[in-house]
Formats: C-alpha cells, structure tokens, sequence
C-alpha cells in the first residue's frame, strides 16, 4: 500500500507481474489459434498437393507393340519410309496411338543398333513442339513450323532442337515390333540414345544412353558433331 | 357507442415493395450495399469506360453457358469429341449455347485488351489504382490460361495438336518448364487423364480464381472511384527550364 496516494479510497488492485520473457495469455491462445489452423490446413493441404503434383515424378514409358509382318516394310525404294500406325494401349485410343516411319535399308541384319541394321525407325514426333513430320524423298518435314530433317532424322533446317526420336525394334515371328523409344542427340561427335524427353526440350546429357557408333560416320565422315550443333552436308 | 375503429386502406403495390425491401434491409443490409455500390459520382466518362462492364458481362455469360454445355460434356479421351457433336447437332439449342461460349470466349479476350488498353492510356493504373491494375493483370493471365485449357475440350485434330504444342511450348521454360507441362498433361506424355485434368482447370479452379479477382477488383473500383480523363489542371502547368545562352 505504500504506492497510493495519501487519501485516496481506491483499492489498489496490482496485476501479478509475470517475467519479462514470458507470453501472455492473448498472445499464447493467438499462437495456439494459429499453430492448430495450420496444422488442420497442413493436414488436407500437403495430400491434395501430393495428388496433384504426383505426374511431376513419372516418366515416360513405352508398350511395346506390334507393326505387323515385315513383308510390309520392305518393298521401298530410295528413300520412302512407310508409315506404321500403333496403339499403345488399346483401352486409351485416342491417346496412345502414334505413327512410326520405318525405312528399309535393303540390308539384312535384324540387330536395331547394327550399322547394316535393315530397318531405322524414326518417331515421327517434331522436336520442336512435338507437330508430327510427313517423310519425303529428302527426308522429313513438319507442317506446323518448317522443321526439316534428312534422311537420317538429323535436323537441316527450322526450328527443332535435336534429330528425331528412334524407336529400338525387333523382329519376332517375322512381325516388325518397337520395343522402346530413345531420344537422339550428339554427344562426343556420335549420336547416342538418351531416355525419351519431350519435343522442344535437350536430352539429358548424364542419363544411361546408348552410342551409335556409325551413323554420322558413314554420312559426314568429315564432320566432326557437337552436341545441338546443326551438320552441314558438304 | 363505441367510437368506429377506421380500416386502414390496403397498402398500394408500391408500399408493398418498399415493405419488402425494408424487411430485407432490417435484416441483410443488401439494399443499401446494392445502392451505395450502383449510384456513386462518377467523372465524366464517356464510351470507353463501359469496357469493363462488357467485360464483366462476357464472364457471366461464358460462366452460364458453360455451366449448361457441362450439363452435356463428357471430358474424357472416347467421349468428348462425340459429346461436343451432339451438342452441337442434335441438342436443343445446343448450337447456340456453344456458339455463344465459343464467341463469347474470342469477345472476352478482345475486350481484356481494349479494356488493358483504355487502363493505359488513361494512366489509370497509377497512384492509388496500383492494386486494381494488379488484380486486372492477373486476370489477364488467367483468362489467357481459360483460353488455353478450353481450347482443347473440342477434342478434334486441331485443338488436340495446338494443345500439344502449347504444352511442350510450356516445357522448355527454364527449370521449371518441363514440371508445368508434365503438371499440365498429368503425366509424362498425353494421356487419358489430360483432358479431365484440363476440364478440372477450365470449370473448376480458374473461374473460380477469376471470379473471386473480380471481386476485389471492383471492391477497389467502387473504393477508389472511377478514373477521369488525364488532364492536367491549370495550376499544375509545369514551367519550361529557361534557355540560357551560352556565351
């Protein structure tokens, strides 16, 4: 009672002092509000962003599928890839089919890698933007944004960004099968097969891949590749 | 004798609808939210100031008739293309309510530019409309994306390979490109859930993000008044540096 003024009636009521560092009771039950709501949100939010972020994780894959007896493919001359239509999945029609261009080299070896392969299947997926490339005499062209390639799926002009994918094959019971899909770009000057990626993006250059060995050696022996680099025939 | 209690005259319509509002009124506060919102001063506008009530009006259009063409659509890989031709053959009208999505889509984003535009040229995004220009930008951006996700629900050749192509446009974005195009396609390629995932955008989570930026758009146009014509009043005249003649 020593604080109040002489005279005065008032009760002097004094709130007990807490320390200094300590919370006080509206800030405490604030905090708690806060906490608790957040983690009611976490609890719904952090699955449904899982439920919607999951396909950032997946990777393409391929089905393989049947192109039907090889007698179908072998009666080109030049260069006039046939085109071999396919259905990934038959339950999804509309959106696993794809058309393949097989080229018949008129040699014999049924090794897809082999440099006397007798067939070199190309997607015929533009890399640019993923438009699909009619074959020609030349080799290949987009009508959406005047990507050109060569015969050997290598770009010569326009806008893509790497050679056309190719497609691993075999043949079993004398039927034409694709068995994988690779993206194809340079790497060291030889073209390698790298895990498929979307038209329009690079390859990853650190992923498993296979190397091809002859193909631009036996058509620009001069040449040597860099990787995006565009080969100029000579 | 008792004194003859008068019989109030029946109330006229008009006392019966002032009755009405005053019940509402007393108990919502609607019609006064109704009036302060709808008789506000305005400067002198003129022609070019209606652009965004177009707007507004395009967007309760397109959220009508695509709430009916819904009623229909069947967003999937096998059913959508036929679903969208009996629409537009054998339904009802159908023809007109896609007709006027469809229009309505192409008006909606031509009146976002004028309206962008007449924004601009008024210096109507400056000081203290910073937030409205904002809000109107993201708007933009979103209807860009209804046009994008709608642009595929047709489900014929050309709208299947121009969303292809948009997609992989979207995947050679840095670093984050190929995460939206894969969050786009709902995998890793085309698929069967593509198209539902796009419907999901185009009917459910855009409007509705467009819906709830309107709001606090026009929660700032009401705030912040409409913006008259630039002009600079008399006393602000800026006075020309004066030419000194070097000697």
């Amino acid at each position: 009672m020593a604080d109040t003024p002489a005279g005065s009636h008032a009760h002097a009521y004094t709130a007990p002092q807490a320390p200094d560092s300590a919370v006080t009771r509206g800030q405490f039950l604030t905090l708690s509000s806060v906490g608790l709501g957040a983690m009611i949100g976490a609890v719904i939010g952090v699955p449904a962003t899982a439920y919607v972020l999951a396909p950032l994780t997946d990777e393409v894959k391929f089905e393989e599928v049947n192109l039907g007896p090889t007698a179908n493919f072998t009666k080109e001359s030049g260069f006039a890839p046939t085109a071999a239509t396919y259905v990934e999945d038959p339950s999804n029609p509309n959106t696993s089919a794809g058309l393949a261009w097989v080229h018949s080299t008129g040699k014999s070896n049924t090794d897809w890698l082999a440099s006397d392969a007798m067939f070199v299947v190309f997607s015929n997926r533009c890399m640019h933007l993923g438009c699909p490339v009619a074959a020609n005499a030349g080799g290949f062209a987009c009508p959406c944004h005047g990507g050109v390639y060569n015969t050997e799926g290598i770009r010569t002009g326009g806008p893509p960004i790497r050679p056309l994918d190719r497609f691993e094959w075999k043949i079993e019971n004398d039927d034409l099968k694709l068995t994988n899909r690779w993206s194809v770009d340079f790497l060291n000057g030889k073209l390698t097969y790298f895990p498929v990626k979307m038209p329009g993006q690079p390859v990853d250059l650190g992923a498993p891949s296979i190397v091809n060995d002859h193909i631009p050696d036996l058509l620009y022996p001069n040449v040597t590749y860099q990787h995006g680099a565009v080969p100029k025939p000579h | 004798m008792p004194l003859p209690i008068p019989i109030p005259p029946p109330p006229s319509p008009k006392q019966m609808v002032l009755a009405t509002e005053d019940w509402i009124e007393y108990r919502t506060g609607f019609p006064t939210l109704v009036r302060k919102f709808l008789f506000r001063k305005v400067p002198p506008t003129g022609w070019f100031h209606t652009l965004g009530s177009s707007l507004l009006t395009v967007f309760i259009l397109q959220a009508t008739t695509g709430m009916l063409l819904a009623m229909t659509y069947d967003p999937s890989p096998n059913g959508a293309y036929e679903s969208i031709r009996y629409i537009t053959d054998y339904q009802t009208l159908g023809w007109l309510m896609r007709g006027m999505h469809k229009w309505g889509a192409s008006m909606m984003v031509i009146l976002l530019f004028l309206h962008m535009g007449r924004t601009f040229f008024y210096g109507a995004y400056k000081y203290p409309r910073e937030m409205t220009w904002l809000t109107g930008s993201l708007i933009f951006v979103l209807t860009m994306a209804m046009g994008l996700t709608g642009y595929l629900l047709v489900w014929d050749q050309r709208a299947y390979w121009a969303s292809v192509v948009a997609v992989n446009i979207n995947g050679t974005a840095p670093v984050l490109g190929p995460f939206i195009s894969k969050f786009l396609l709902a995998g890793p390629v085309f698929g069967a859930q593509t198209i539902s995932r796009f419907y999901a955008l185009h009917m459910l989570l855009i409007p509705g993000a467009i819906g709830a930026l309107i709001f606090v758009h026009m929660w700032l146009v009401v705030k912040l008044g409409v913006t008259p014509w630039p002009s600079r009043p008399p006393e602000e005249e800026v006075e020309l540096p004066q030419m000194v003649e070097s000697v």
